[in-house]
């Protein structure tokens, strides 16, 4: 059963966040034995607080705290982004891990690197993944049930010519497995799985950890400071309870995983004489070279009804646009995926105003949509800091985002959008629309690994160059962003964390 | 064909578009139904009458009857008596409505009333107003009977049963 630490205990793992990264993580330290003290930021929900009304759950589930800048479509509850993903599941390429090798540098701003770990490296862990996540496709699980919105997407695909076309690789149950439901088509993906089909750490990781005896989830508890011993190591997480008073959990090793905005700011706000400039940023990388994927979405009305809101959002994805063709006028690639949406999303996303907006949601049982994921560069502009002034109701400093598209990514998004126009005229469309969506869903890189202290902040496990005890665990350590919708990637990195620090702990090195 | 986003003015409205939504949903105040609308009857009635006529010009449906913007838009003027920043917002649009033309814009034909929200369509008021209407009226179940959205599933298992996969019109070998 779930176990209660005492806050002087400096033996425990402390790992902030419970999403991804971190559920994983503590879930994987936890199965060995290893003592864990979760802190979460939002509340824990149960599957009877999962609605099929994308406003409530909003409410219930995304990070609403004042930030500035750029927007972050983010949660804070227990489960983090895993409650509102989409379970899209693709590994990242071979050459995607050498960026730096294969695309070379874009221009002055752009910064790219090679990952200092290989695709060889992490296959053993993406297995790992996805078995737990339960991927449709791999592991013996069935490809997951193709929607109409898919089979519309497939159908065009094969009058365009594409080839790689799957349903597959979505972490989403096509049958019950592992003592979750098998997925029953609710739509609502991103608003919570009512059914629990999905892969949430709500339901899995956390659940699991608390059973071992060696887990305690504290929350609706905020970090805000990591503090460290005379030698560098750290040695405890300050944090803030419901009521805003503040306590210390010592720690013999801590895990950062608050999504890359609150991975920033806890590394930032925790500045000390002996690092002034925020923990693990002696190289001046903590914020900077945030990615968040060039994004496209399309929608077209069809000469028959589609009715893409019956079913799972993204239920099959195209991956011929994944691979470097530099021919196509931009480096690095894309995927497309299918996506559902309801009639205010619909409305929002074709955006503005009159019958240029409504002849799409006049026709909403007639559309096909589609979402693009692709690379986007890293970039040292392209960055989040705190604001000098500005506090949010725990007195800390606000988050400032600042991302823009670099020229690669609006080719890459112009060329993913005449193909998509393509594909479904080819079926008979008679509107499209294609255009960007600045959300913000797929955040990467303020905490990057790299081989070099120089070039980034965390070293090829995740752990912070100059702190041997301090570890970041969630998208912020990748060095690159590669197409790839990064929740898998993020799994595989945090098993293989764990197997690392479990290692380190044996041999008395942590 | 309408494929407008290669025009840096429609990428400009939808990011707006989309950080104005965020701070919609972070707060109750376009999904609030209980308050009324502050002000004397006479006010409320002429409120109530422009705004669902600009309701209908800024998300026009044929199918869909004037009683459906009507109930939305009082959803919406319902919710301004208990916000002070939509109220000012649903103030400064009427007031810029009515002041492009010698005639109120109630009085307006409605290619004319059309031409009036064009010309007013950079202003902040509108972008505000547009997105709290655009969040009201497609998250109202009325509106969603005319277009055939149901809603949520859950209470019905889903779709597994009931039509995820039954598209019949593709092309055959697809």
């Amino acid at each position: 059963m779930s176990k209660l630490f005492e806050l002087k205990d400096g033996s425990v793992v402390v790992v902030i966040g419970s999403g991804a990264g971190g559920g994983t993580v503590a879930n994987e330290l936890a199965q060995k034995g290893i003592d864990v003290v979760c802190l979460e930021a939002g509340s824990r929900l149960t599957l009877a607080d999962i609605v099929n009304d994308p406003p409530a759950m909003d409410a219930k589930i995304g990070w609403h705290d004042k930030r500035m800048g750029s927007m972050a479509w983010i949660c804070k509850t227990v489960g983090g982004t895993t409650m509102r993903w989409s379970g899209v599941t693709p590994r990242i390429q071979e050459h995607e891990f050498k960026a730096l090798s294969t695309y070379g540098q874009f221009d002055a701003g752009t910064t790219l690197i090679d990952w200092p770990i290989t695709l060889d490296e992490l296959a053993p862990y993406y297995d790992k993944a996805e078995d737990k996540m339960g991927v449709s496709g791999t592991h013996g699980i069935p490809p997951s049930a193709e929607t109409n919105n898919f089979k519309v997407m497939k159908a065009g695909a094969k009058r365009v010519g594409y080839k790689e076309v799957t349903s597959t690789r979505t972490a989403i149950n096509p049958v019950a497995r592992d003592g979750r439901a098998g997925c029953q088509q609710l739509g609502f993906c991103n608003s919570g799985c009512a059914m629990g089909a999905k892969w949430s750490t709500l339901y899995t990781e956390v659940p699991a950890a608390e059973k071992t005896g060696n887990f305690e989830l504290r929350t609706e508890v905020m970090a805000v400071k990591i503090n460290h011993s005379k030698s560098g190591q750290v040695t405890g997480v300050v944090y803030a309870d419901k009521a805003g008073i503040l306590h210390e959990q010592k720690a013999r090793a801590i895990c950062v995983a608050g999504n890359v905005v609150e991975t920033t700011r806890l590394l930032l706000n925790s500045a000390s004489p002996m690092f002034p400039e925020g923990l693990g940023n002696s190289s001046d990388h903590v914020g900077r070279n945030y990615m968040r994927h060039m994004f496209a979405i399309t929608n077209a009305v069809m000469p028959n009804p589609v009715n893409y809101h019956r079913g799972t959002r993204q239920s099959g994805i195209i991956l011929d646009e994944q691979y470097h063709k530099p021919g196509r006028g931009f480096a690095g690639g894309y995927i497309l995926e299918t996506l559902g949406l309801d009639p205010w999303n619909l409305s929002n996303i074709v955006g503005g105003w009159g019958s240029d907006n409504t002849k799409f949601t006049d026709k909403f049982t007639y559309i096909a949509g589609a979402f693009v994921t692709g690379e986007d560069p890293p970039e040292a502009a392209n960055r989040i800091t705190l604001h000098a002034t500005e506090k949010d109701a725990n007195g800390l400093p606000v988050p400032v985002l600042t991302y823009r598209d670099h020229p690669n990514s609006l080719a890459m998004r112009e060329h993913s959008i005449k193909m998509l126009r393509e594909l479904y005229e080819s079926l008979g469309a008679t509107e499209f629309h294609g255009g960007d969506v600045p959300l913000g869903a797929h955040n990467m890189g303020v905490a990057r690994m790299s081989a070099k202290a120089e070039d980034g902040v965390t070293n090829r496990w995740g752990q912070i160059h100059d702190i041997p005890n301090l570890f970041v665990s969630d998208g912020s350590v990748f060095s690159t962003s590669a197409a790839a919708n990064p929740t898998l990637t993020i799994v595989a990195l945090a098993i293989r964390q764990a197997d690392h620090i479990a290692a380190r702990m044996n041999q008395k090195t942590l | 064909m309408n494929d407008s986003f290669t025009t840096r003015r429609r990428f400009i409205v939808a990011a707006v578009t989309l950080s104005t939504i965020t701070t919609s949903l972070s707060s109750p105040s376009w999904l609030s139904l209980s308050a009324a609308w502050a002000g004397s009857t006479d006010d409320s009635a002429a409120a109530q009458t422009l705004f669902t006529g600009a309701a209908r010009l800024l998300f026009p449906h044929d199918r869909i009857p004037d009683s459906v913007y009507a109930s939305v838009m009082t959803n919406v003027l319902a919710a301004a008596a208990n916000d002070p920043g939509l109220s000012s917002t649903l103030q400064s649009a009427e007031d810029s409505l009515n002041s492009r033309r010698s005639q109120p814009w109630v009085a307006l034909e409605s290619p004319e009333q059309l031409a009036v929200l064009q010309e007013l369509q950079g202003e902040s008021f509108f972008v505000v107003l547009t997105e709290t209407v655009r969040g009201n009226f497609y998250y109202h179940p009325d509106v969603w009977k005319y277009i055939d959205y149901p809603g949520s599933s859950k209470e019905f298992g889903g779709y597994i049963h009931r039509g995820f996969d039954d598209i019949d019109w593709l092309p055959e070998g697809s």
